[in-house]
Order: C-alpha cells, then sequence, then structure tokens
C-alpha cells in the first residue's frame, strides 16, 4: 500500500483538509467549521435569496472551489466524463435528507470531524451515529438495494451543475446586490474570498485525484480493516486537525459549552445515522457529491441541487439544530427521511429468485 | 439480470393482524382510568380569597391525580389557621407561603416539594416599600412619622420584609411610625397598593410580585410608584409534604409538579384547562431546604414564629 | 462532421444571444437605475437601513428602563420592562435587559434564563459586531454560572432544576463560543 501513489495521494487530501479546515476557521470562518459542505450550502442558499434567515447569507467560495477544482482536475487528467440518469428524483430526495440529516446534528461528516478534533465531544456520539449508518448502507447494498448504474449522458448534461458553480463564482467575485450577504451571525464570519475560493480549489483538486470522502473512509475501514488506504487518508485528516488544532490552542476537550453544538445527542445519533446510510447509497459524502458533480456525474449532481433545496428548507422552515437542541419538526424531518431511506430500501432492492 | 420476486397476499396478512393488535392496544391503552385508592389532602392557603384559591388550584390537583393516579382533595385553607389544622392531621400535601414551610418544616419535618415560579425572580420574590411618585419621601429616613400599611402578619414579603428593612435603617415600626395598618378580607397586598395610591397610607409594604402583577395587568403604571427599598430576594410559595406520605409518591409528586409544562391541560366540567395558567404560576423549581436559610434568618431578625422570643 | 442548414442557423444564433448579454451586462446594466431597483441591487442597503432603525427604535422605546437602570434603580426598571412587555411581548431586547439587571441584583439562575430568552429569538445580542451586542456581560454571567451553579449541581446532582439552570449556562456557553447556527 505504501508504494501505491493512490495511497499517498489520499493522505495529501486528509492532510489538507485537516490543515485547512482549521485554518480557515483562524482565517475567518466559524469556530470549528473552517470547512462544512451542509453549513455553506444552507450560507450559500441563504446567499441566492433561497431562504430568509438573515443571519445565514454568504456564497461560500470553498464550495465553487471544490466543484470547479474537480472539475478542472478532472479535465486535466481526462477523467470528465458526462454520466449519470438513474433515479434522479431519488437522488435529490436524497440529497435533501442528506442536509436534513446534517442540519439535526449541526454539521457535515467533514465538520462532525473538525468539531471532534476540537476535544467536542458531543460529535464522538455522533460518530457512532454515522458509522452505525454507513453500515446499515453496506446492508442495504449488500442485499441489493441501489439507485442503478450509471450510464454516459449525451449533450454534456455533466457541464451543467459546474456551469451552475461558475455562475455563482462569478456572483462571488461580482457580488451583484441581489446576491445577499449577512453583516451579523456565523454567515457573516468568513476568511477572504481569495483564500476560501484558493482552499476550495485545493481542496477539490486533491479529492478528484484521490476520490477523499468521510463516509467513505468509514465504509472502507468497515469492509476492509487496515488495509483501506481511505481509512488512512481519514486517520491522517484527524492527525492534522488534531495537532493544528492543538498548535494554535483551539482544542477545548468537553460536552458542554462547545460551538455550534448541542446536547441532544440521541437526535445527533439519529441525523448523522440518517447521513451516513444514504451517502453509502449514492456512493458518498455531502463533500464527495459536489467532487463528482465536478467530474460530470450527473447523478451527484442531482443529489447537490437536493442538498440545496435542502439548505434552504432547513433554514426556512427552522428545521435545524441550534445551541439551543432540535426543534419539534426537525425531529420530524429526521423520522421522514429515515422512513424515506426504509421505504427505499424496500422499493429499489433488486430481488434474486 | 435478476428477476423480481412476487410478493405473497398470504405475507401481507400476517403482517395485517398483529398490526391490528397493536393499534388495538395503544387506542384502548390511551383511554384514561378514573383514580381509585384512599384520597390524599392538598391543604392550599388562600392568598386572596377562598374562591380564588379553589379556581386556581383545582386544575392543579386535577392534573395530579391524572400523573400519579392517586385521589386528591384540594382544601382551602385560611393562612392563621393553617398550622394548626396541620397539625391535626388534616393534610398530607401542604402548598403554602414561604413563612408557612419554614414553621411547619421547622415544627412538623414537612419536606420540600417544590417551588412555584411566578414574576421576574422566578421562585423568589422581594418584599418592597413604596411612596406615590409625587410623595415628597425620599428615604427611608423620611418615614419616620408617616402613616404605613402592611401585608398580612404572615406574608414574608409583605410584612416582615418590610419590618426588617426598617429596622435595618434605625426605624422601629412599633414606635417611630404615625401608624401602621394592615388591611383586612380578601386581596390584602392590592388593597396595600391602592391604600398608598389613594393617598390613605404615605407607604405602602408590598411584595414586588404583587406590584408586578398589577402592572402586567394594566391596574397600575410602572411609575406611579418609587420604590424607597427593597430587601433581598427569597423563596416564595411552597408545596410541601407531610413525613407520613409514601416517599415514592412524594417523589412522584414532585417529579408531577417539576415536568409541568404551560401547554399542559386537564378536562373540567367539559372544558379543557391549562393548569400552570389557571393556577397564575409559570412553573416549578426544585429549591433545596437551605436555600430558604435566607427567609429563616429574616424571621429570626423581625423576632416571628417559628423563631419568636417573648 | 457536416454543417447543414439547421445547425448553421443555430450557431448564427448562439453568437448573436451571447453578444447582446455581453452587450447589456456590460452597457446597460450599471447605468440603468430602474434595472438596478429591479434586480435588487440596493436590497443590502435597505436591509442595513431596517437593521439600524430598528436597533434605534429599541433603544428609543427600552430607553427609559436604561436611564432607571443607569440610575441603578433596578426594580423600578424591572417594573418598567414588566409594563413595556404589555405592548412588546416576546421581544429579545426586554429579554436581554432584564437579564442584565436581574444579574446586578445578583440573581443569577434567573438572569441567565432571561439571556436565554433573548438569545433564542436574536443572536445579535452576542455578535461582536452588532450595535446590540451585551457579549461582555453575557460572558460574565456565563463565568460566574459555570463556578456558582456548577458547584451546586455537583452537590446535587439529582435536583433537575439546578441541572436546567447550569444547562441554561451552557447554551450561553455555546453561543458565545460561537460556530455555526
Amino acid at each position: 500500500m505504501l508504494m501505491q501513489r493512490e495511497f499517498w495521494m489520499i493522505m495529501a487530501a486528509g492532510l489538507s483538509l485537516g490543515l485547512l479546515g482549521v485554518l480557515l476557521a483562524v482565517w475567518g470562518n466559524p469556530e470549528n467549521s473552517g470547512i462544512c459542505v451542509s453549513c455553506f450550502l444552507e450560507n450559500s442558499a441563504g446567499a441566492l435569496g433561497l431562504h430568509a434567515n438573515e443571519r445565514m447569507q454568504y456564497l461560500r467560495p470553498e464550495l465553487i472551489g471544490f466543484v470547479l477544482g474537480a472539475m478542472g482536475s478532472a479535465l486535466v487528467f481526462r477523467e470528465f466524463r458526462s454520466r449519470g440518469g438513474n433515479a434522479p428524483l431519488g437522488r435529490f430526495g436524497a440529497g435533501f435528507f442528506l442536509i436534513v440529516g446534517c442540519a439535526i446534528f449541526i454539521g457535515c461528516p467533514i465538520k462532525l470531524f473538525l468539531r471532534l478534533t476540537a476535544g467536542d465531544l458531543t460529535a464522538l456520539v455522533a460518530l457512532g451515529g454515522l458509522v452505525a449508518g454507513v453500515w446499515l448502507g453496506l446492508r442495504s447494498l449488500a442485499a441489493g438495494v441501489h439507485f442503478g448504474m450509471s450510464s454516459p449522458q449525451r449533450g454534456g448534461a455533466g457541464f451543467l451543475v459546474p456551469a451552475l458553480f461558475v455562475l455563482m463564482l462569478v456572483f462571488a467575485l461580482a457580488q451583484p446586490g441581489f446576491i445577499l450577504a449577512s453583516t451579523r451571525g456565523s454567515a457573516a464570519q468568513h476568511a477572504p474570498l481569495l483564500l476560501s475560493l484558493g482552499a476550495g480549489v485545493l481542496l477539490g483538486v486533491l479529492a478528484q485525484r484521490s476520490r477523499f470522502c468521510i463516509t467513505g473512509g468509514v465504509r472502507d475501514a468497515l469492509v476492509l480493516g487496515r488495509r483501506a488506504p481511505l481509512l488512512w487518508g481519514l486517520l491522517a485528516f484527524t492527525a492534522a486537525a488534531i495537532l493544528a488544532n492543538l498548535l494554535i490552542g483551539r482544542f477545548e476537550v468537553g460536552f458542554y459549552g462547545q460551538p455550534g453544538a448541542h446536547l441532544e445527542h440521541f437526535w445527533s445519533v439519529l441525523g448523522m445515522a440518517l447521513v451516513g446510510w444514504i451517502s453509502v447509497l449514492i456512493g458518498g459524502c455531502p463533500f464527495r457529491q459536489l467532487i463528482k458533480a465536478g467530474e460530470g456525474d450527473t447523478d451527484a449532481g442531482m443529489a447537490v441541487l437536493g442538498m440545496l433545496i435542502g439548505a434552504a428548507v432547513v433554514q426556512g422552515w427552522g428545521l435545524a439544530g441550534t445551541a439551543a437542541g432540535v426543534p419539534f419538526y426537525g425531529k420530524v424531518a429526521v423520522l421522514v427521511g429515515l422512513a424515506l431511506v426504509l421505504l427505499t430500501g424496500l422499493l429499489l432492492r433488486e430481488r434474486t429468485a | 439480470m435478476n428477476e423480481i420476486l412476487p410478493v405473497r397476499r398470504g405475507a401481507w396478512l400476517r403482517f395485517l393482524f398483529p398490526m391490528m393488535t397493536l393499534v388495538l392496544a395503544v387506542v384502548l391503552g390511551g383511554c384514561e382510568k378514573a383514580p381509585s385508592g384512599p384520597v390524599y389532602r392538598i391543604g392550599y392557603m388562600n392568598c386572596n380569597s377562598e374562591a380564588e384559591t379553589m379556581h386556581r388550584f383545582l386544575p392543579l390537583t386535577r392534573y395530579l391525580e391524572k400523573e400519579l393516579g392517586v385521589r386528591f382533595e384540594a382544601i382551602p385553607v385560611d393562612t392563621q389557621d393553617f398550622v394548626e389544622r396541620y397539625e391535626q392531621g388534616e393534610f398530607d400535601f401542604t402548598h403554602t407561603n414561604a413563612i408557612l414551610y419554614v414553621i411547619l418544616k421547622e415544627e412538623q419535618n414537612l419536606e420540600l416539594l417544590a417551588t412555584e415560579k411566578r414574576g421576574q425572580y422566578g421562585s423568589r420574590t422581594a418584599g418592597a416599600l413604596v411612596v406615590r411618585r409625587d410623595s415628597d419621601i425620599q428615604t427611608l429616613e423620611d418615614v419616620r412619622g408617616k402613616r404605613l400599611i402592611f401585608g398580612p402578619q404572615l406574608a414574608l414579603q409583605g410584612y416582615a420584609a418590610q419590618y426588617d428593612l426598617l429596622l435595618k435603617a434605625g426605624i422601629d415600626p412599633e414606635l417611630d411610625l404615625a401608624y401602621y395598618a394592615i388591611p383586612h378580607g380578601s386581596f390584602k397586598h392590592e388593597k396595600v397598593i391602592y391604600g398608598a395610591w389613594f393617598g390613605a397610607y404615605d407607604v405602602a409594604a408590598a411584595p414586588v410580585l404583587d406590584l408586578e402583577v398589577m402592572i402586567a395587568e394594566g391596574k397600575i403604571e410602572a411609575d406611579d410608584f418609587r420604590v424607597l427599598a427593597q430587601s433581598e430576594v427569597m423563596p416564595y410559595c411552597t408545596f410541601g409534604a407531610a413525613p407520613r406520605v409514601d416517599p415514592k409518591l412524594v417523589d412522584r409528586f414532585r417529579q408531577a409538579l417539576l415536568k409541568l409544562k404551560p401547554e399542559d391541560t386537564v378536562e373540567m366540567d367539559g372544558e379543557r384547562i391549562k393548569v400552570l395558567n389557571a393556577a397564575l404560576i409559570d412553573g416549578f423549581e426544585q429549591l433545596l431546604d437551605s436555600d430558604y436559610d435566607i427567609n429563616r434568618d429574616l424571621l429570626r431578625r423581625v423576632n416571628m414564629p417559628p423563631y419568636q422570643e417573648f | 462532421m457536416r454543417w447543414d442548414w439547421h445547425d448553421r442557423l443555430h450557431l448564427l444564433g448562439l453568437v448573436v444571444v451571447v453578444a447582446a448579454m455581453a452587450w447589456l451586462l456590460l452597457a446597460g446594466a450599471p447605468g440603468d437605475s430602474g434595472a438596478r431597483q429591479a434586480s435588487g441591487i440596493e436590497r443590502a442597503m435597505e436591509r442595513e437601513l431596517a437593521y439600524q432603525a430598528r436597533a434605534a427604535f429599541l433603544q428609543q422605546i427600552y430607553g427609559p428602563v436604561e436611564e432607571l437602570r443607569r440610575q441603578g434603580q433596578a426594580q423600578q426598571a424591572l417594573l418598567m420592562l414588566e409594563q413595556l412587555n404589555r405592548n412588546y411581548a416576546g421581544e429579545a431586547h426586554g429579554y436581554i435587559l432584564k437579564g442584565l439587571i436581574l444579574h446586578e441584583q445578583g440573581v443569577l439562575e434567573e438572569a441567565v434564563a432571561s439571556f436565554v430568552q433573548g438569545l433564542r429569538l436574536n443572536g445579535d445580542y452576542v455578535d461582536q459586531r452588532s450595535p446590540l451586542s451585551e457579549r461582555a456581560r453575557i460572558q460574565n454571567a456565563v463565568d460566574e454560572g459555570l463556578t456558582t451553579l456548577g458547584a451546586r449541581a455537583r452537590a446535587n446532582p439529582d435536583n433537575l432544576s439546578v441541572a436546567a439552570a447550569l444547562r441554561n449556562v451552557y447554551y450561553l456557553q455555546s453561543r458565545l463560543a460561537g460556530g455555526c447556527e
């Protein structure tokens, strides 16, 4: 394994993600939230006017960087393929509930590890949920549940989602008046635009080359054990983030008073279980969906669109968890998500005679 | 390509039967059962009047019956009679002001259950000496030789606290005032406040909670009065349990009070009533008996029961 | 690949539309105030104005309470808040002011509970940059709460009310620590 180029690419991606995840918070992003795909999507949906929470509106350049970095890398290394076409609405719904699960916990799987590596022990409980969700996803796959195989798409369909992010890049740079930007709240906290964008592009390239994915790492660890390169990437990410947090004095161990965290552990576990389960079924965590969408995968593109609408809805309808806990309808939304995943397990199961 | 297996109809029936049984069990289990067994008596100290006490606390009593599955009888009790009737074994549970709680704790080993929360200080409130906005009384020293109206004598924040404030300022209410009075009948605290407002008295000894309530209800305005002096905040109305009551029931009683939320309701006379709203309470808090030490120190300073010395 | 009349027509149309769009963006948009307004360019300023107006309105409405508080008449200020509550019940500013006054009076648990109610309605009060920020004072209450309520909770592990009060302190601590909302 140590001789493989792929292994070292994964290690580079993991180390960069850990390091930049911490540094972006130092440079201005919210505490323990240097990188968080779900939070950033909620911010971006707000910036596009899709929800009215005035404290959660900012077009996060990191997201744009992830997609365009992945697209650039895929084009340069001739890996860009327009592909997909299976169960588009199912994938849209999956993306939607990925964000619901993340919003209940307050963060995507990347942020889960960033919170954990800053000493937030509430994330440790949620990690149990994520691992359980990934395991359930694996069992579902083994039982024949899947959204179908992707096939090549005609007409440059794979460029549509990257084109949306190019448009967002134009908006982020030109800052037209209809793009909203919070002047207070967590969305008002951000690293300088070019720094965020640069970090996003770098991580997008590395993630495209390495196929780095948080839930993928957990999945491979459950299947392959120590032989899984993604597991080592995940460990590198964790180690880099812990070290960075220790060096800059942001390591505070405890359950209580942690930034952007709540104490409703049961719902954190359920939320992250939903994320883990869905991620395995659609082939990657929210971060990986962005990267795949950048590579021309229209199935991932549908999931990304679902994530964007999910991000708008969790804020607009007040479903997202806050430091005060998980709102009632947020709990209902998680249960709806779990019910739909279970239903998917019945309806999309390929049964053998 | 693998073939998808058809679902067999018999499997659905096997699934349907246990599900219907489960639904039936849940529906029937949800029906309310009338409590049975011995009747426990809750003595509620009259704050303003007997009618008001029953209006406030009957829904709470029904709620406790429903939660604990035992029968309760709500008994309105005059403040002056409370200790004597308790000593005769009339009540299993008590709801009293903080002085009566201290007396019963000291003399009868009453167990502290929970303290009611109401107003800006939650489970506590203070006693204040107030004058009309246009009064020429500016400081406590100016109170000498003036007419003062206290609340009922067994009111910690309506009498004892203000008595203590005067003593601390070097004013002996028995000697240094023109005279002082205590109103008769019901709604004594309101009478005290109106007594000063209409000029019958120069100074009023009012619980801060009553001022808050009257302002909230629009009976008075905040700047109608000036606060001359105010005591520390001290625990207020309190639920207690007689030591003879089963500790398990006592604990369940406490839990039922603590978990009460503003949206909890009971049905009475065909009407659905919000329990806390009817009781004019925001909720309950589990204080420690040591939190009442501040009350005890005050009662010692003003030579009142249960520490009265002759 | 052969280009027939259909392809040539589409290619021509594409060139024309892209050119028109470029012209519109480069020449038309910045000078056209009507289009600017329609596309919401002034929305940010309107929002800022509304926010500043809200802050000014709150300071005007709650000005008498602030004044009494400055004069050290804490109880009178609380009673004034009660009166304002008749018209502005559930306003976050009232809860924050009440928390500040109660904390100054030493009534820590209720002060913390009041801050929590206020912050759950409006997080501006812990923002560094907000004109409404009361971050430092809320931090003081948290520091005190962690010490006194923490000790009380350790001494009475079964007391639900103390645990609830400490949870309020943790909530404030979490909000002060930042992170996503």
